[in-house]
Protein backbone atom coordinates (compact mmCIF):
# COMPACT_ATOMS: atom_id res chain seq x y z
CA UNK A 1 0.00 0.00 0.00
CA UNK A 2 2.83 2.38 0.48
CA UNK A 3 3.85 2.98 -3.22
CA UNK A 4 -0.05 3.98 -4.10
CA UNK A 5 -0.23 6.77 -1.15
CA UNK A 6 0.66 9.43 -3.65
CA UNK A 7 -2.39 8.00 -5.42
CA UNK A 8 -4.47 8.11 -2.89
CA UNK A 9 -3.86 11.38 -2.05
CA UNK A 10 -3.64 13.15 -5.66
CA UNK A 11 -6.77 11.16 -6.11
CA UNK A 12 -8.97 11.91 -2.81
CA UNK A 13 -7.77 15.41 -2.95
CA UNK A 14 -10.20 17.13 -5.23
CA UNK A 15 -13.40 15.68 -4.13
CA UNK A 16 -11.77 15.96 -0.19
CA UNK A 17 -11.32 19.54 -0.93
CA UNK A 18 -15.26 20.04 -2.22
CA UNK A 19 -17.07 18.36 0.38
CA UNK A 20 -14.59 20.72 3.13
CA UNK A 21 -15.57 23.49 1.58
CA UNK A 22 -19.38 22.98 0.27
CA UNK A 23 -20.54 21.17 3.39
CA UNK A 24 -17.71 20.55 6.58
CA UNK A 25 -16.66 24.33 6.78
CA UNK A 26 -19.98 25.93 6.17
CA UNK A 27 -22.10 23.52 8.74
CA UNK A 28 -19.28 23.92 11.75
CA UNK A 29 -20.21 27.76 11.17
CA UNK A 30 -23.90 27.38 11.05
CA UNK A 31 -23.93 25.51 14.11
CA UNK A 32 -21.89 28.19 15.84
CA UNK A 33 -23.80 31.42 14.00
CA UNK A 34 -26.75 29.95 15.41
CA UNK A 35 -25.56 30.84 18.93
CA UNK A 36 -24.74 34.85 17.82
CA UNK A 37 -26.53 37.52 16.96
CA UNK A 38 -25.38 38.89 13.37
CA UNK A 39 -26.55 42.10 11.95
CA UNK A 40 -25.11 41.69 8.28
CA UNK A 41 -24.76 38.29 7.20
CA UNK A 42 -20.67 39.52 5.79
CA UNK A 43 -20.05 40.60 8.78
CA UNK A 44 -16.63 39.60 10.40
CA UNK A 45 -16.76 37.28 13.59
CA UNK A 46 -15.30 39.83 15.52
CA UNK A 47 -18.62 41.83 15.21
CA UNK A 48 -20.74 39.10 16.19
CA UNK A 49 -22.62 39.24 19.57
CA UNK A 50 -22.71 35.86 21.51
CA UNK A 51 -25.93 35.33 22.52
CA UNK A 52 -26.44 32.02 23.95
CA UNK A 53 -29.56 30.54 23.07
CA UNK A 54 -31.35 33.58 22.54
CA UNK A 55 -31.85 33.03 18.79
CA UNK A 56 -33.75 29.45 19.68
CA UNK A 57 -35.63 31.33 21.95
CA UNK A 58 -36.72 34.25 19.91
CA UNK A 59 -37.58 31.96 17.06
CA UNK A 60 -39.73 29.84 20.07
CA UNK A 61 -41.45 33.51 20.48
CA UNK A 62 -42.42 34.34 16.91
CA UNK A 63 -45.69 33.00 15.61
CA UNK A 64 -45.06 33.07 12.17
CA UNK A 65 -41.82 30.52 12.48
CA UNK A 66 -44.31 28.20 14.95
CA UNK A 67 -46.93 28.28 12.34
CA UNK A 68 -44.17 27.71 9.93
CA UNK A 69 -43.32 24.71 11.83
CA UNK A 70 -46.89 23.66 12.25
CA UNK A 71 -46.76 23.36 8.54
CA UNK A 72 -43.54 21.28 7.90
CA UNK A 73 -44.71 19.04 10.91
CA UNK A 74 -48.06 18.34 9.18
CA UNK A 75 -46.87 18.04 5.30
CA UNK A 76 -44.19 15.26 6.92
CA UNK A 77 -47.20 13.72 8.96
CA UNK A 78 -49.75 13.93 6.81
CA UNK A 79 -47.84 14.18 3.49
CA UNK A 80 -45.89 11.08 4.36
CA UNK A 81 -48.76 8.89 5.37
CA UNK A 82 -50.21 9.50 1.68
CA UNK A 83 -47.02 8.96 0.20
CA UNK A 84 -46.08 6.07 1.71
CA UNK A 85 -49.34 4.46 1.66
CA UNK A 86 -50.04 4.88 -2.68
CA UNK A 87 -46.04 4.28 -2.24
CA UNK A 88 -46.40 1.16 -0.64
CA UNK A 89 -49.25 -0.27 -2.77
CA UNK A 90 -48.35 0.54 -5.72
CA UNK A 91 -44.58 -0.76 -4.96
CA UNK A 92 -47.05 -4.06 -3.92
CA UNK A 93 -49.11 -3.62 -7.17
CA UNK A 94 -46.09 -3.28 -9.71
CA UNK A 95 -44.03 -6.78 -8.47
CA UNK A 96 -46.98 -8.73 -8.07
CA UNK A 97 -46.40 -10.01 -11.68
CA UNK A 98 -47.99 -8.01 -13.80
CA UNK A 99 -47.68 -6.99 -17.24
CA UNK A 100 -46.24 -3.46 -18.40
CA UNK A 101 -44.36 -3.54 -15.39
CA UNK A 102 -41.73 -0.96 -16.66
CA UNK A 103 -43.72 1.11 -18.30
CA UNK A 104 -46.23 1.52 -15.58
CA UNK A 105 -42.85 2.09 -13.24
CA UNK A 106 -41.69 4.73 -15.60
CA UNK A 107 -45.09 6.71 -15.54
CA UNK A 108 -45.35 6.31 -12.49
CA UNK A 109 -41.54 8.35 -11.65
CA UNK A 110 -41.83 10.51 -14.22
CA UNK A 111 -43.05 13.42 -12.07
CA UNK A 112 -39.98 13.32 -10.15
CA UNK A 113 -38.03 14.45 -13.46
CA UNK A 114 -40.01 17.34 -14.26
CA UNK A 115 -38.46 20.56 -12.70
CA UNK A 116 -40.55 21.38 -9.12
CA UNK A 117 -41.17 24.71 -10.75
CA UNK A 118 -42.67 23.55 -13.71
CA UNK A 119 -44.72 20.80 -12.18
CA UNK A 120 -45.88 22.95 -9.13
CA UNK A 121 -47.51 25.39 -12.36
CA UNK A 122 -48.83 22.82 -14.50
CA UNK A 123 -50.82 22.50 -10.80
CA UNK A 124 -52.17 25.69 -9.87
CA UNK A 125 -52.64 26.90 -13.23
CA UNK A 126 -54.18 23.64 -14.92
CA UNK A 127 -55.68 21.42 -12.00
CA UNK A 128 -56.75 23.69 -9.64
CA UNK A 129 -57.69 26.74 -11.96
CA UNK A 130 -61.23 27.85 -11.26
CA UNK A 131 -61.72 28.97 -15.19
CA UNK A 132 -60.81 26.01 -17.09
CA UNK A 133 -59.10 23.01 -14.61
CA UNK A 134 -59.37 19.69 -14.59
CA UNK A 135 -61.11 19.28 -11.07
CA UNK A 136 -63.54 21.84 -11.77
CA UNK A 137 -64.41 20.62 -15.36
CA UNK A 138 -63.65 16.84 -13.79
CA UNK A 139 -66.57 17.08 -11.13
CA UNK A 140 -69.06 19.39 -13.47
CA UNK A 141 -69.38 16.73 -16.01
CA UNK A 142 -70.14 14.27 -12.77
CA UNK A 143 -72.79 16.45 -12.17
CA UNK A 144 -71.41 17.29 -8.46
CA UNK A 145 -71.51 20.97 -8.87
CA UNK A 146 -71.09 21.52 -5.02
CA UNK A 147 -67.25 20.49 -5.69
CA UNK A 148 -67.22 22.10 -8.85
CA UNK A 149 -67.58 25.36 -7.06
CA UNK A 150 -64.79 24.83 -4.57
CA UNK A 151 -62.31 27.27 -5.05
CA UNK A 152 -58.71 25.07 -4.31
CA UNK A 153 -56.56 28.06 -3.93
CA UNK A 154 -58.51 29.99 -1.38
CA UNK A 155 -57.43 30.22 2.26
CA UNK A 156 -59.27 27.37 3.38
CA UNK A 157 -58.66 24.96 0.89
CA UNK A 158 -55.09 26.10 0.15
CA UNK A 159 -52.55 23.74 2.03
CA UNK A 160 -54.42 20.34 1.39
CA UNK A 161 -54.38 21.92 -2.92
CA UNK A 162 -50.59 21.99 -1.66
CA UNK A 163 -50.03 18.88 -0.37
CA UNK A 164 -52.04 16.47 -2.89
CA UNK A 165 -49.77 18.35 -5.21
CA UNK A 166 -46.66 17.78 -3.88
CA UNK A 167 -48.01 14.23 -2.59
CA UNK A 168 -48.51 13.54 -6.16
CA UNK A 169 -44.88 14.15 -7.59
CA UNK A 170 -43.21 12.37 -4.73
CA UNK A 171 -45.07 8.83 -5.00
CA UNK A 172 -42.76 7.72 -7.63
CA UNK A 173 -39.71 8.00 -5.54
CA UNK A 174 -40.34 6.25 -2.56
CA UNK A 175 -42.45 3.26 -4.95
CA UNK A 176 -39.29 2.54 -6.38
CA UNK A 177 -37.55 2.29 -3.44
CA UNK A 178 -40.67 0.20 -1.86
CA UNK A 179 -39.80 -2.33 -4.99
CA UNK A 180 -36.31 -2.90 -4.70
CA UNK A 181 -36.98 -4.11 -1.51
CA UNK A 182 -39.76 -6.35 -1.86
CA UNK A 183 -37.87 -7.34 -5.30
CA UNK A 184 -35.07 -8.57 -3.05
CA UNK A 185 -37.40 -11.18 -0.60
CA UNK A 186 -36.64 -14.16 -1.69
CA UNK A 187 -39.75 -15.74 -3.55
CA UNK A 188 -38.85 -19.14 -1.41
CA UNK A 189 -40.83 -17.34 0.98
CA UNK A 190 -44.21 -16.88 -0.52
CA UNK A 191 -43.88 -19.88 -2.29
CA UNK A 192 -43.22 -22.33 1.52
CA UNK A 193 -45.98 -19.95 2.31
CA UNK A 194 -48.46 -20.50 -0.04
CA UNK A 195 -48.06 -24.61 0.34
CA UNK A 196 -48.92 -23.94 3.57
CA UNK A 197 -52.05 -22.48 2.76
CA UNK A 198 -51.12 -18.17 4.03
CA UNK A 199 -53.28 -16.33 1.75
CA UNK A 200 -52.02 -12.99 -0.21
CA UNK A 201 -53.26 -10.88 2.23
CA UNK A 202 -51.22 -12.93 5.28
CA UNK A 203 -48.18 -13.41 3.00
CA UNK A 204 -48.16 -9.86 2.70
CA UNK A 205 -48.30 -8.58 6.38
CA UNK A 206 -46.50 -11.34 7.63
CA UNK A 207 -43.66 -11.58 5.05
CA UNK A 208 -43.48 -8.79 3.08
CA UNK A 209 -43.46 -5.97 5.80
CA UNK A 210 -41.45 -7.29 8.49
CA UNK A 211 -38.90 -7.94 5.95
CA UNK A 212 -39.29 -4.30 4.61
CA UNK A 213 -38.32 -2.78 7.70
CA UNK A 214 -34.75 -1.27 6.42
CA UNK A 215 -36.62 0.02 3.30
CA UNK A 216 -39.28 1.57 5.63
CA UNK A 217 -36.30 3.27 7.40
CA UNK A 218 -34.52 4.49 4.26
CA UNK A 219 -37.80 5.99 3.15
CA UNK A 220 -38.85 7.73 6.10
CA UNK A 221 -35.30 9.09 6.04
CA UNK A 222 -35.27 10.51 2.90
CA UNK A 223 -39.35 12.04 3.46
CA UNK A 224 -38.13 13.65 6.18
CA UNK A 225 -34.65 15.37 4.12
CA UNK A 226 -36.68 16.60 1.37
CA UNK A 227 -39.75 17.50 3.65
CA UNK A 228 -37.01 19.88 5.32
CA UNK A 229 -36.21 21.44 2.62
CA UNK A 230 -39.62 22.03 1.36
CA UNK A 231 -39.35 25.45 -0.39
CA UNK A 232 -40.19 25.68 -4.12
CA UNK A 233 -43.63 24.48 -4.05
CA UNK A 234 -44.57 26.87 -0.75
CA UNK A 235 -43.04 29.85 -2.66
CA UNK A 236 -45.23 28.84 -6.09
CA UNK A 237 -48.64 28.55 -4.15
CA UNK A 238 -47.90 31.37 -2.08
CA UNK A 239 -49.78 34.46 -3.21
CA UNK A 240 -48.54 36.82 -0.31
CA UNK A 241 -44.78 37.32 0.63
CA UNK A 242 -45.98 35.26 4.43
CA UNK A 243 -49.10 33.45 3.29
CA UNK A 244 -49.57 31.65 6.39
CA UNK A 245 -50.97 28.75 5.13
CA UNK A 246 -48.16 27.58 3.23
CA UNK A 247 -44.97 29.09 4.60
CA UNK A 248 -42.05 26.47 5.84
CA UNK A 249 -39.29 27.33 7.80
CA UNK A 250 -37.20 27.42 4.74
CA UNK A 251 -39.39 29.93 3.29
CA UNK A 252 -39.03 31.69 6.69
CA UNK A 253 -35.41 31.82 6.71
CA UNK A 254 -35.18 32.98 3.08
CA UNK A 255 -37.68 35.90 3.98
CA UNK A 256 -35.43 36.62 6.98
CA UNK A 257 -32.42 36.53 5.49
CA UNK A 258 -32.04 37.07 1.83
CA UNK A 259 -36.09 38.63 1.17
CA UNK A 260 -37.49 41.75 1.32
CA UNK A 261 -40.71 40.81 3.24
CA UNK A 262 -42.19 43.41 4.95
CA UNK A 263 -43.36 41.21 7.91
CA UNK A 264 -39.12 41.06 9.21
CA UNK A 265 -38.44 43.71 11.11
CA UNK A 266 -34.73 42.91 12.40
CA UNK A 267 -31.94 41.43 10.63
CA UNK A 268 -29.95 38.97 11.97
CA UNK A 269 -28.11 35.90 10.32
CA UNK A 270 -27.86 33.65 13.37
CA UNK A 271 -32.11 33.23 13.36
CA UNK A 272 -31.09 32.22 9.95
CA UNK A 273 -28.49 29.89 11.40
CA UNK A 274 -30.83 28.54 14.18
CA UNK A 275 -33.29 27.56 11.72
CA UNK A 276 -30.97 25.53 9.81
CA UNK A 277 -29.45 23.97 12.85
CA UNK A 278 -33.67 23.19 14.09
CA UNK A 279 -33.84 21.75 11.03
CA UNK A 280 -31.15 19.40 11.20
CA UNK A 281 -32.27 18.39 14.51
CA UNK A 282 -35.35 17.14 13.47
CA UNK A 283 -34.27 15.25 10.68
CA UNK A 284 -31.41 13.68 12.99
CA UNK A 285 -34.14 13.24 15.74
CA UNK A 286 -36.45 11.41 12.92
CA UNK A 287 -33.46 8.98 12.14
CA UNK A 288 -32.16 8.01 15.61
CA UNK A 289 -35.95 7.21 16.01
CA UNK A 290 -36.48 5.21 13.10
CA UNK A 291 -33.10 3.78 14.29
CA UNK A 292 -34.41 2.38 17.30
CA UNK A 293 -38.12 1.48 16.24
CA UNK A 294 -37.01 -0.69 13.35
CA UNK A 295 -34.15 -2.45 14.10
CA UNK A 296 -33.63 -4.87 11.27
CA UNK A 297 -30.55 -6.78 12.23
CA UNK A 298 -32.39 -9.34 13.78
CA UNK A 299 -33.99 -10.13 10.25
CA UNK A 300 -31.57 -11.55 7.85
CA UNK A 301 -32.45 -12.50 4.30
CA UNK B 1 -33.82 -5.65 -10.78
CA UNK B 2 -31.63 -5.68 -14.22
CA UNK B 3 -32.88 -9.82 -14.16
CA UNK B 4 -35.96 -8.71 -16.17
CA UNK B 5 -37.55 -12.06 -17.90
CA UNK B 6 -36.97 -12.05 -21.48
CA UNK B 7 -39.29 -14.18 -22.99
CA UNK B 8 -43.14 -13.23 -22.78
CA UNK B 9 -45.63 -15.79 -20.86
CA UNK B 10 -48.96 -16.48 -22.31
CA UNK B 11 -51.43 -14.79 -21.14
CA UNK B 12 -53.07 -16.31 -18.81
CA UNK B 13 -56.37 -14.88 -18.19
CA UNK B 14 -57.47 -16.66 -14.28
CA UNK B 15 -54.01 -14.98 -13.42
CA UNK B 16 -54.29 -11.31 -15.33
CA UNK B 17 -58.40 -11.39 -13.58
CA UNK B 18 -56.82 -11.60 -9.91
CA UNK B 19 -54.27 -8.76 -11.00
CA UNK B 20 -57.44 -6.58 -12.21
CA UNK B 21 -57.64 -4.37 -9.29
CA UNK B 22 -54.24 -3.50 -8.95
CA UNK B 23 -54.19 -2.94 -13.43
CA UNK B 24 -56.89 -0.34 -12.46
CA UNK B 25 -55.67 1.09 -9.84
CA UNK B 26 -52.26 2.07 -11.94
CA UNK B 27 -54.38 3.08 -14.54
CA UNK B 28 -56.29 5.77 -12.89
CA UNK B 29 -53.19 7.26 -11.35
CA UNK B 30 -50.92 7.15 -14.82
CA UNK B 31 -54.45 8.24 -16.46
CA UNK B 32 -54.14 11.28 -14.38
CA UNK B 33 -50.54 12.06 -15.21
CA UNK B 34 -51.06 11.87 -18.99
CA UNK B 35 -54.06 14.08 -18.77
CA UNK B 36 -52.15 16.81 -16.52
CA UNK B 37 -49.18 16.63 -19.21
CA UNK B 38 -51.00 16.56 -22.51
CA UNK B 39 -53.40 19.15 -21.39
CA UNK B 40 -50.57 20.84 -20.69
CA UNK B 41 -48.70 20.06 -23.99
CA UNK B 42 -52.10 21.03 -26.36
CA UNK B 43 -52.48 23.91 -24.20
CA UNK B 44 -49.11 25.19 -25.34
CA UNK B 45 -50.80 25.30 -28.82
CA UNK B 46 -53.82 26.63 -28.08
CA UNK B 47 -54.65 30.55 -27.78
CA UNK B 48 -55.28 31.98 -24.49
CA UNK B 49 -59.04 32.48 -25.45
CA UNK B 50 -59.15 28.68 -26.16
CA UNK B 51 -57.71 27.70 -22.80
CA UNK B 52 -60.24 29.76 -21.03
CA UNK B 53 -63.60 28.06 -23.20
CA UNK B 54 -61.54 25.07 -22.88
CA UNK B 55 -61.79 24.80 -26.66
CA UNK B 56 -57.97 23.66 -27.04
CA UNK B 57 -56.50 23.23 -30.62
CA UNK B 58 -60.11 24.67 -32.22
CA UNK B 59 -57.74 27.08 -34.68
CA UNK B 60 -55.10 24.35 -35.34
CA UNK B 61 -51.36 24.41 -34.03
CA UNK B 62 -50.49 28.16 -32.90
CA UNK B 63 -46.54 27.52 -33.18
CA UNK B 64 -45.98 31.07 -32.55
CA UNK B 65 -46.49 31.06 -28.62
CA UNK B 66 -43.11 28.79 -28.39
CA UNK B 67 -41.77 31.75 -30.28
CA UNK B 68 -42.88 34.39 -28.18
CA UNK B 69 -41.97 32.21 -24.69
CA UNK B 70 -38.19 31.74 -26.57
CA UNK B 71 -37.57 34.97 -27.97
CA UNK B 72 -39.78 37.59 -26.26
CA UNK B 73 -39.77 36.27 -22.65
CA UNK B 74 -36.13 35.00 -23.42
CA UNK B 75 -36.82 31.14 -22.64
CA UNK B 76 -33.66 30.95 -24.94
CA UNK B 77 -31.30 32.53 -22.72
CA UNK B 78 -32.39 30.83 -19.02
CA UNK B 79 -32.13 27.83 -21.31
CA UNK B 80 -28.48 28.48 -22.89
CA UNK B 81 -27.33 29.41 -19.39
CA UNK B 82 -28.75 26.09 -17.72
CA UNK B 83 -27.79 23.36 -19.93
CA UNK B 84 -23.96 25.34 -20.10
CA UNK B 85 -23.96 24.69 -16.04
CA UNK B 86 -25.42 21.02 -16.36
CA UNK B 87 -22.67 20.53 -18.96
CA UNK B 88 -20.04 21.58 -16.93
CA UNK B 89 -20.63 20.90 -13.82
CA UNK B 90 -21.65 17.28 -14.85
CA UNK B 91 -18.44 16.28 -16.44
CA UNK B 92 -16.29 17.98 -13.39
CA UNK B 93 -18.13 16.04 -11.13
CA UNK B 94 -17.19 12.76 -12.87
CA UNK B 95 -13.45 13.82 -13.00
CA UNK B 96 -13.31 14.84 -9.59
CA UNK B 97 -15.54 11.66 -8.24
CA UNK B 98 -14.52 9.09 -10.19
CA UNK B 99 -10.79 9.11 -8.55
CA UNK B 100 -12.15 9.33 -5.39
CA UNK B 101 -14.98 6.98 -5.58
CA UNK B 102 -11.79 4.09 -7.13
CA UNK B 103 -9.45 4.93 -4.22
CA UNK B 104 -12.33 4.68 -1.49
CA UNK B 105 -13.39 1.49 -2.93
CA UNK B 106 -10.26 0.02 -3.60
CA UNK B 107 -7.78 0.72 -0.99
CA UNK B 108 -7.87 0.53 2.81
CA UNK B 109 -5.96 3.42 4.48
CA UNK B 110 -7.01 5.51 7.67
CA UNK B 111 -9.70 7.71 7.14
CA UNK B 112 -11.57 6.02 4.62
CA UNK B 113 -14.37 4.94 6.48
CA UNK B 114 -14.50 8.50 7.96
CA UNK B 115 -14.50 10.14 4.75
CA UNK B 116 -17.25 7.52 3.67
CA UNK B 117 -19.40 8.46 6.69
CA UNK B 118 -19.09 11.90 6.00
CA UNK B 119 -20.23 11.80 2.52
CA UNK B 120 -23.09 9.71 3.12
CA UNK B 121 -24.13 12.36 5.94
CA UNK B 122 -24.03 14.88 3.64
CA UNK B 123 -26.46 14.00 1.53
CA UNK B 124 -28.94 14.16 4.50
CA UNK B 125 -27.70 17.47 5.29
CA UNK B 126 -30.96 20.76 4.37
CA UNK B 127 -29.39 23.01 2.35
CA UNK B 128 -30.32 26.04 4.81
CA UNK B 129 -27.80 24.48 7.28
CA UNK B 130 -25.05 25.60 4.09
CA UNK B 131 -26.07 28.58 2.31
CA UNK B 132 -25.87 31.37 5.33
CA UNK B 133 -22.15 30.63 5.77
CA UNK B 134 -21.42 30.06 1.58
CA UNK B 135 -22.98 33.15 0.70
CA UNK B 136 -21.53 35.08 3.63
CA UNK B 137 -18.16 34.61 2.22
CA UNK B 138 -19.27 34.83 -1.26
CA UNK B 139 -20.75 38.07 -0.41
CA UNK B 140 -17.24 39.55 1.21
CA UNK B 141 -15.41 38.37 -1.44
CA UNK B 142 -17.43 40.47 -3.86
CA UNK B 143 -17.82 37.38 -6.63
CA UNK B 144 -21.40 38.57 -7.20
CA UNK B 145 -20.46 41.76 -8.21
CA UNK B 146 -18.90 40.28 -11.88
CA UNK B 147 -20.88 37.98 -13.93
CA UNK B 148 -18.38 35.73 -14.85
CA UNK B 149 -17.09 35.15 -11.43
CA UNK B 150 -20.71 34.62 -10.49
CA UNK B 151 -21.13 31.86 -13.10
CA UNK B 152 -17.84 30.22 -12.02
CA UNK B 153 -19.64 30.70 -8.92
CA UNK B 154 -22.63 28.95 -9.18
CA UNK B 155 -20.94 25.69 -10.96
CA UNK B 156 -18.27 25.12 -8.07
CA UNK B 157 -21.60 25.26 -6.29
CA UNK B 158 -23.60 22.49 -8.35
CA UNK B 159 -20.29 20.38 -8.49
CA UNK B 160 -20.13 20.88 -4.53
CA UNK B 161 -23.38 19.62 -3.51
CA UNK B 162 -23.53 17.25 -5.83
CA UNK B 163 -19.75 15.50 -4.68
CA UNK B 164 -20.86 13.45 -2.03
CA UNK B 165 -23.66 11.75 -3.79
CA UNK B 166 -21.62 11.16 -6.95
CA UNK B 167 -18.62 9.76 -4.96
CA UNK B 168 -20.63 6.91 -2.55
CA UNK B 169 -23.17 6.18 -6.32
CA UNK B 170 -19.23 5.52 -7.93
CA UNK B 171 -17.63 3.72 -4.99
CA UNK B 172 -20.49 1.33 -5.16
CA UNK B 173 -19.73 0.38 -8.29
CA UNK B 174 -16.81 0.51 -8.88
CA UNK B 175 -16.24 -2.15 -6.00
CA UNK B 176 -18.49 -4.83 -7.80
CA UNK B 177 -15.80 -4.56 -10.90
CA UNK B 178 -13.41 -7.72 -10.21
CA UNK B 179 -10.27 -6.82 -8.95
CA UNK B 180 -8.82 -9.42 -11.74
CA UNK B 181 -7.88 -6.30 -13.95
CA UNK B 182 -5.99 -4.40 -11.58
CA UNK B 183 -3.87 -7.42 -10.51
CA UNK B 184 -3.14 -8.31 -14.90
CA UNK B 185 -2.66 -4.86 -15.34
CA UNK B 186 0.09 -4.78 -12.33
CA UNK B 187 1.66 -8.04 -13.72
CA UNK B 188 2.01 -6.78 -16.90
CA UNK B 189 3.66 -3.48 -15.11
CA UNK B 190 1.15 -0.55 -15.69
CA UNK B 191 1.30 1.89 -12.47
CA UNK B 192 -2.42 2.21 -10.53
CA UNK B 193 -3.29 5.62 -12.01
CA UNK B 194 -2.87 4.19 -15.64
CA UNK B 195 -5.04 1.36 -14.84
CA UNK B 196 -7.56 3.72 -13.15
CA UNK B 197 -7.55 5.84 -16.16
CA UNK B 198 -6.92 3.45 -19.28
CA UNK B 199 -8.46 0.20 -17.42
CA UNK B 200 -10.71 0.88 -14.69
CA UNK B 201 -12.52 4.50 -15.50
CA UNK B 202 -13.77 3.07 -19.03
CA UNK B 203 -15.19 -0.09 -17.50
CA UNK B 204 -17.27 2.02 -14.92
CA UNK B 205 -19.40 3.42 -17.55
CA UNK B 206 -22.39 2.59 -17.16
CA UNK B 207 -22.38 3.48 -13.58
CA UNK B 208 -20.62 6.88 -14.67
CA UNK B 209 -23.76 7.13 -17.13
CA UNK B 210 -26.41 6.71 -14.65
CA UNK B 211 -24.63 9.28 -12.05
CA UNK B 212 -24.62 11.49 -15.30
CA UNK B 213 -27.75 11.60 -15.95
CA UNK B 214 -29.10 12.25 -12.49
CA UNK B 215 -26.58 14.91 -11.95
CA UNK B 216 -27.62 16.84 -15.04
CA UNK B 217 -31.29 15.97 -13.86
CA UNK B 218 -30.64 17.54 -10.39
CA UNK B 219 -28.91 20.59 -11.67
CA UNK B 220 -30.79 21.47 -14.23
CA UNK B 221 -34.19 21.56 -11.72
CA UNK B 222 -32.17 23.23 -9.04
CA UNK B 223 -33.99 26.27 -7.59
CA UNK B 224 -33.01 27.06 -4.07
CA UNK B 225 -28.98 27.75 -4.68
CA UNK B 226 -29.66 29.56 -8.05
CA UNK B 227 -32.04 31.73 -6.35
CA UNK B 228 -30.26 32.56 -3.57
CA UNK B 229 -26.47 32.62 -5.62
CA UNK B 230 -27.54 34.21 -9.67
CA UNK B 231 -27.26 37.70 -8.75
CA UNK B 232 -27.83 38.83 -12.05
CA UNK B 233 -30.68 38.32 -14.11
CA UNK B 234 -28.24 36.91 -16.97
CA UNK B 235 -27.27 33.93 -14.97
CA UNK B 236 -30.38 33.01 -14.13
CA UNK B 237 -30.64 28.94 -14.30
CA UNK B 238 -34.19 27.67 -16.31
CA UNK B 239 -35.91 27.14 -12.47
CA UNK B 240 -35.63 30.27 -11.61
CA UNK B 241 -36.19 31.94 -15.08
CA UNK B 242 -39.34 30.09 -15.55
CA UNK B 243 -40.51 31.21 -12.06
CA UNK B 244 -40.53 34.82 -12.40
CA UNK B 245 -41.29 34.14 -15.99
CA UNK B 246 -44.72 32.67 -14.75
CA UNK B 247 -45.15 35.35 -12.37
CA UNK B 248 -45.26 38.11 -15.05
CA UNK B 249 -47.57 36.04 -17.56
CA UNK B 250 -49.85 35.82 -15.19
CA UNK B 251 -50.17 39.94 -14.94
CA UNK B 252 -50.03 39.85 -18.75
CA UNK B 253 -52.64 37.01 -19.28
CA UNK B 254 -50.82 34.96 -21.77
CA UNK B 255 -51.63 31.78 -20.50
CA UNK B 256 -50.52 29.69 -23.31
CA UNK B 257 -47.10 31.30 -23.64
CA UNK B 258 -46.99 30.36 -20.10
CA UNK B 259 -47.53 27.04 -20.70
CA UNK B 260 -45.02 26.36 -24.06
CA UNK B 261 -42.25 28.02 -21.57
CA UNK B 262 -43.08 25.28 -18.75
CA UNK B 263 -43.35 22.47 -21.56
CA UNK B 264 -39.74 23.83 -22.79
CA UNK B 265 -38.80 23.69 -19.53
CA UNK B 266 -39.79 20.10 -19.43
CA UNK B 267 -38.54 18.66 -22.69
CA UNK B 268 -35.33 17.80 -21.48
CA UNK B 269 -35.50 15.64 -18.85
CA UNK B 270 -38.20 14.23 -20.26
CA UNK B 271 -36.51 13.82 -23.67
CA UNK B 272 -33.67 11.87 -21.55
CA UNK B 273 -36.42 9.87 -19.70
CA UNK B 274 -38.13 8.26 -22.53
CA UNK B 275 -34.47 7.05 -23.91
CA UNK B 276 -32.71 6.26 -20.49
CA UNK B 277 -35.71 5.90 -17.83
CA UNK B 278 -34.61 1.96 -17.36
CA UNK B 279 -31.22 3.90 -16.38
CA UNK B 280 -32.71 6.18 -14.34
CA UNK B 281 -34.97 3.97 -12.44
CA UNK B 282 -31.86 1.29 -11.61
CA UNK B 283 -30.11 4.30 -10.53
CA UNK B 284 -32.51 5.62 -7.85
CA UNK B 285 -32.19 2.02 -6.22
CA UNK B 286 -28.85 1.37 -7.14
CA UNK B 287 -26.67 3.17 -5.28
CA UNK B 288 -26.59 6.13 -3.51
CA UNK B 289 -29.15 5.70 -1.41
CA UNK B 290 -28.54 4.79 2.22
CA UNK B 291 -30.89 4.33 5.20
Amino acid sequence: MKRNKGMIILFLTPAVFMFSVIFLYPIIRTVIMSFFKIDGITDPVARWQFTGLANFVKLANTSLFRISMWNLLRIWLFGGIIVMSLALLFAVIITSGIRFKSFFRAVIYLPNIVSAVALATMWLQYVYSPKFGLLKTMFTKLGLTDLAKIQWLDNDHKFAALLLAYCFGMVGYHMLIFASGIERISSDYFEAATLDGANKFNQFRYITLPLLKGVFKTNITMWSVTSVGFFVWSQLFSTVTADTQTITPMVYMYMQIFGAGNSITERNSGLGAAIGVLLSVCVVTVFWICNHLLKDDDLEF
Amino acid sequence: MAREKKYREPVNWKRELRLAPGYLILLLWITFTFVLLGWVLLASFSTTKEIFSNKLLASGLHFENYVKAWINSDVAGIFRNSLIYSIISCSLLIIICAPAAYVLARFIFPGNKLIQTGFVSAMGVPVVMIVLPLFGIVASMGILNNVMSNAVLLIFLYIGINVPYTTIFLMTFFSNLSRAFEEAAAIDGCPPTKTFWLIMLPMAQPGIITVTIFNFINIWNEYFISLIFANSDKLRPIAVGLYSMINSMKYTGDWAGMFAAVVIVFLPTFILYIFLSEKIIAGVTGGGVKG
